[in-house]
């Protein structure tokens, strides 16, 4: 029963966060200076007709909250046919708006560049992880000695490293074997099935590696850290002293209890990975996410940039839910709080 | 306790598993729909890749262009990025080649009336668009009027004194015009391109305004647009029946970096073959390079001060007084600005018209030397005096000469402004550089809420459009006149150039019109800096040099591959 309580708890508040971050990404775009449609109406010569129909086509000739007039006069539905209220009722539907710069339905485009930001992320972020656990868990075994002193010394280093720093370090050493950006060879289509895919395989391998060497730093120190301090624990010595293997003390006894820092530390990242991976994205001119977001501000595109918080904001509450649970999971004591 | 490592393993694969859930997407290869110009034909994808490739097919020749952006759009009459690439896919009457030279185009010869009114060209026989319709004086006569009946925007203010134009028979055409045209050769070869009926007719202006797709870029020109994916690249292929025959280089294809610095390593490793625009600090790394050939080429370049010249703008009065404007010329460090702004690749500049120019421009405007004493001197002479000895000068009414100083925010730029400020403190003005970016910076037009702006333009061969940015009426909100100024006597000059058909008494105005800025000041040009190109050379060469652009068509054309 407790367990249940917990769940529904923790799954209300992070639909109340969900709310907040909507209403704030709303009011965020609106009090913003300057005027987007310059940006969709190309030439101040256009008709006046032209200009107010592509006004209403994104809505953005109704008011902001509500018309202080209309609920005056008694209109109180027509009073709330406002941005605010098509803002909710568009959402509701999953209709994120057009964006203006791209002409193109913003839950299309925000789709097809999240999948590639994902594709970009996983392996990298799988890499990362699985290095960095054995490596931190190794360097807490073995510690004080000189490969714990390298492990610990390659963690600082690769956390410390600037992401477009070693990308571009990564593309000289490479250079002529493997493609410098992009994502696929210009012209090749999904079509062509196989060719089409080993091309992004190709595309991806250095910025793959560039994620994976920035992200192993944080968690060989996190997985270093919070391993040390479980194999100074009583039980393991007690363990030690059954005469256990040194693997299965560390499998059954040690990782087990280091793993909570790690899941809050591999949710987080996933979340925040999805839109934060601008820099490699810049670096190997990626079509991701990223990109689209730092063109989406430089270019005023309000709905795109409402989307893509949006995503982010999901991400990241749904990675934090998602850590809290498997908290649960792995932790008898965390449902008891 | 066997369990938990499968445990582990689980959370592990549940974690990597989520994130594509998590934002409601899994990888879909067939939603890709984000070119918005669909492909008219497969391209060729590359044989090493594809494989399949038939093996009698040669390989096609493929030239890979590295820019920073592509374009903004494929509808030529409101993009206004990468001209040059624009000029591949469409044709002019006459087209402009090397900087300072004109050259026939679609127009094979013509003629003029003796009053200057009436111009007759010989139209090519036997050229066609993409799309296989033909283009004779017919469609070019409709494309003229199109273009002055709909004002597009991007050229038809080339075409302004045009009365009428008609096409007499198929090679005929005349156009007359309501007043000579001091440079109708320049306004006709000026991206006034000739657009096929077959797509353009029958669309109202709003139309015309939202029309995207590939039919957009359909032309008469060397290259047809095949594909263009936003933010990733653009496919040109080679146009059987293109009129001077099928260019030597099969396919150009448009690769769209994040970065500069990727580009130069792309180059270097041969992913890519020429850099539109290589930026200064990677001249050096490309130039070790022995399969790599960098292009320092003069351009059309030119960067200023604008000093705020609007009689209703918010400057202070002091930077209304010529005597103040002429110490802060003696306190522009022009040197200073390009070594440290341009790593060196531009020369100091006199008047508004760069030397690249060639005779339009004045030689006879000596530059005035960086010397802050001489500046301290005739600000001390007009009275500016820093009476309370802080450093700063202050006006007759006891104002502080302080000075609000923009530029756009880039990594040079922030040096350049660095360099101003300090130059201007040395005879006790006080400007501080700010930077933001361009939106915010056109936003301060239509008050002209500024003081000093740094910033720059690309300009035309023909110096009309140079001597136009600073004509009264291109002040209103949307014009080109960016530092307000306003003066009847340029004005009265600029009106007579215009129609001034005779080049050598045109030129004596233009001249005179220089001087005019030059001793007004709403401009302090800084430099005439080069534009850096490079290519491979061990895979290309005979690119014509000319042009100040080997990606301009007339020297595009002149490339080809090395066997």
């Amino acid at each position: 029963m407790q367990r249940r309580d917990y769940l529904i708890r923790k799954i209300f508040f992070a639909f109340i966060t969900l709310i907040v971050v909507a209403f704030f990404n709303f009011l965020l775009f609106r009090i913003l200076p300057g005027d987007p449609v310059r940006l969709i109406i190309h030439s101040p010569r256009m008709t006046r007709e032209a200009q107010e129909r592509i006004r209403t086509n994104f809505g953005l000739d109704k008011p902001v909250w509500f018309d202080g007039e209309r609920l005056h006069e008694g209109d109180v539905i027509g009073a709330f046919d406002s941005q605010f209220t098509a803002y909710v009722r568009n959402l509701l539907r999953g209709d994120l708006g057009i964006s203006f710069a791209h002409r193109q339905d913003v839950s299309t485009l925000l789709a097809e560049r999240a999948w590639r930001t994902v594709v970009l992320l996983l392996g990298g972020d799988l890499l990362a992880v699985v290095l960095g656990m054995t490596a931190g868990l190794i360097g807490a075994w073995r510690r004080g000695t000189r490969l714990d002193l390298a492990i610990l010394l390659w963690g600082l280093f690769s956390w410390a490293l600037p992401t477009f720093f070693l990308g571009i370090i990564l593309l000289i050493l490479a250079r002529g074997r493997l493609p410098v950006g992009g994502m696929v060879t210009a012209g090749l289509k999904p079509e062509a099935g196989l060719t089409y895919w080993l091309d992004v395989g190709k595309h991806l391998i250095l910025p793959t590696i560039t994620l994976a060497v920035v992200y192993t730093g944080e968690y060989i120190l996190i997985m270093r850290s919070s391993a040390m301090e479980v194999l100074s624990e009583d039980y393991i010595l007690t363990a030690k002293a059954k005469g256990l293997s040194t693997f299965r003390i560390l499998r059954d006894h040690a990782l087990k209890n280091a793993m909570l820092p790690m899941v809050t530390m591999i949710a987080l990242t996933l979340g925040y990975t999805v839109g934060g991976a601008i820099q490699v994205e810049t670096v190997f001119s990626w079509p991701g996410l990223g990109r689209l977001m730092y063109e989406a501000v430089q270019k005023r595109d309000y709905p795109v940039l409402q989307g893509s918080f949006l995503l982010l904001a999901i991400s990241v509450i749904a990675a934090n839910l998602l850590a809290d649970l498997l908290y649960s999971a792995l932790d008898p004591r965390v449902k008891a709080e | 306790m066997k369990t938990n490592l499968w445990r582990f393993l689980v959370v592990c694969v549940v974690l990597a598993l989520t994130a594509p859930s998590l934002i409601g997407c899994q990888p879909q290869p067939e939603t890709t729909t984000e070119a918005q110009v669909q492909p008219t034909e497969a391209p060729a994808a590359e044989p090493t890749l594809a494989g399949a490739e038939p093996p009698t097919e040669p390989e096609p020749v493929t030239l890979h262009v590295g820019t920073t952006y592509i374009w903004d759009t494929a509808n030529p009459t409101f993009g206004w990025y990468n001209y040059n690439l624009r000029n591949l896919i469409y044709d002019t009457l006459i087209e402009w080649g090397d900087i300072d030279t004109f050259e026939p185009d679609l127009a094979e010869s013509w003629t003029v009336s003796d009053d200057g009114l009436v111009w007759t060209f010989k139209i090519r026989e036997g050229v066609t668009f993409h799309d296989g319709t033909p283009c004779t004086a017919e469609e070019i006569a409709w494309s003229l009027n199109w273009t002055i009946e709909n004002e597009i925007e991007t050229f038809s203010f080339y075409l302004a004194n045009f009365a009428e134009v008609v096409a007499l028979d198929p090679t005929t055409l005349q156009v007359t015009l309501s007043d000579p045209v001091g440079n109708m050769e320049s306004a006709l070869l000026l991206f006034t391109w000739i657009l096929p009926p077959s797509v353009w007719d029958g669309m109202s202006y709003d139309e015309i305004m939202e029309f995207e797709g590939v039919a957009a870029g359909i032309g008469t020109g060397p290259y047809k647009l095949v594909e263009w994916v936003e933010g990733e690249y653009l496919i040109l292929e080679a146009f059987e029946d293109y009129w001077r025959g099928r260019p030597a280089i099969d396919r150009v294809v448009y690769r769209e970096f994040a970065t500069d610095d990727v580009m130069i390593q792309a180059l270097l490793a041969g992913d890519i073959d020429v850099i539109d625009m290589v930026p200064g600090p990677g001249v050096q790394s490309l130039e070790s390079a022995d399969t790599v050939e960098v292009l320092i080429m003069d351009s059309l370049f030119i960067d200023e001060l604008i000093i705020n010249s609007h009689e209703n703008g918010t400057q202070p009065a002091s930077l209304n007084d010529p005597q103040v404007r002429l110490a802060m010329e003696y306190a522009f460090d022009r040197g200073q600005i390009i070594t440290l702004g341009y790593l060196g690749y531009g020369e100091p500049a006199t008047t508004v018209l760069p030397t690249s120019m060639g005779d339009w421009h004045n030689s006879d405007i000596k530059p005035i030397l960086f010397d802050p004493v001489e500046g301290n001197r005739i600000l001390d002479e007009a009275g500016y005096l820093d009476t309370d000895r802080d450093g700063i000068r202050e006006d007759g009414e006891g104002n502080p000469m302080e000075y609000r100083l923009y530029a756009t925010d880039s990594a040079s730029n922030a040096r350049i402004l660095e360099v101003i400020s300090d130059g201007l403190s040395q005879i006790g003005i006080s400007a501080p550089p700010t930077v933001m970016n361009e939106d915010s910076l056109i936003g301060l037009y239509p008050d002209f809420d500024f003081d000093l702006i740094y910033w720059g333009w690309g300009l035309d061969p023909d110096p009309d459009f140079a001597m136009f940015i600073f004509t009264c009426d291109q002040r209103e909100e949307g014009g080109w006149n960016d530092s307000g100024y306003c003066n009847e006597d340029f004005e009265r000059m600029y009106e007579e150039q215009a129609v001034t058909v005779d080049q050598e008494e045109r030129r004596e105005l233009i001249w005179e019109m220089q001087q005019k800025l030059f001793d007004d000041r709403p401009y302090l040009v800084s430099t005439y800096y080069d534009n850096i190109q490079a290519y491979r050379s061990d895979r290309f060469t005979g690119f014509g040099l000319g042009c100040g652009d080997i990606l301009w068509k007339w020297c595009f054309l002149q490339g080809s591959p090395i066997e």
